[in-house]
């Protein structure tokens, strides 16, 4: 369990430092890039970005391929293919929730007096 | 690319002040979200929503104007206080058409893996093992990938 959260904890705060969203940004805008070439679009330095790039990667929402002397990134598809289908459930959880409170509203309404259908004995 | 909101509508045979009730009112809140809800409606006001099977989501209320517009910012995971990057962002913007309702909500402000968190706040344990065993298998393909291009 605690394991398990601690993954968890680890995928949440990889994705919510505004750098490291930008950086995977970027990352899938190139296709593959070097620690080098993304601090180059990036306002960081070489450093944060390798350092940023380590979270990513422990993260599992980046893998880095050791071409020759230098390491080229490139964002993990799965990872976002799971975030893909993760929105879907959001969407038809919110298809669940809208349809409840249409539900809800729809029989409020028809228990309540209409101002239309006053009865005529009521005075 | 990953949608990072989500809009959805419907229409409400329901005047839109009863519409108003049921989307913000604690009772109804607790019928059609949760299994239980507490809401201070009022902005900045705390909310608490409860499922029985997974806890106490905290969220704040963001904006109230009835019967128009409310919105909240929930959190995940289960228990934690509602701030950015934590959170999302759920808007409601309900108009009168003729005696109907148009219940309009979007939510936005994903960050694009808070859905690990949400599988384990929200769906069933089977979900959670599913995501958790997922998890795994890229941990695994990774060290793998790493392990073969060391030897490239």
């Amino acid at each position: 369990m605690s394991r398990r959260a601690d993954e968890v904890d680890e995928l949440w705060a990889a994705v919510a430092d505004p750098t490291r969203r930008r950086l995977l940004d970027v990352l899938l805008a190139h296709g593959e890039a070097t620690a080098t070439t993304l601090a180059g679009e990036l306002p960081v330095t070489r450093q944060a970005v390798a350092k940023h790039l380590a979270v990513l990667d422990r993260a599992g929402l980046v893998e880095g391929r050791r071409r020759g002397r230098e390491v080229r990134y490139a964002v993990r598809p799965e990872r976002l293919d799971a975030a893909t289908r993760w929105m879907a459930r959001v969407a038809t959880d919110w298809d669940k929730r809208l349809a409840a409170i249409k539900r809800l509203a729809e029989s409020t309404e028809r228990e309540r007096p209409s101002p239309k259908k006053t009865r005529p004995e009521g005075d | 690319m990953v949608p990072d909101r989500i809009e959805q509508e419907v229409l409400i045979d329901a005047p839109v002040e009863v519409v108003w009730a049921i989307v913000t009112e604690a009772e109804h809140v607790g019928a059609w979200f949760s299994d239980s809800a507490e809401i201070d409606l009022r902005p900045g006001g705390e909310a608490s929503l409860t499922w029985e099977e997974h806890g106490t989501a905290r969220a704040r209320v963001e904006k109230v104007e009835p019967p128009h517009s409310f919105s909240f910012r929930w959190a995940r995971p289960v228990g934690a206080e509602p701030r950015k990057g934590n959170s999302t962002l759920v808007e409601f913007s309900l108009s009168a058409e003729g005696e109907q309702t148009r219940l309009r909500v979007v939510e936005s402000g994903f960050p694009e893996l808070e859905g690990s968190e949400d599988e384990k706040a929200k769906y069933a344990a089977e979900n959670t093992r599913g995501w958790n065993l997922e998890l795994g298998d890229l941990r695994e393909y990774v060290s793998k990938q790493v392990r073969e291009s060391a030897r490239r």
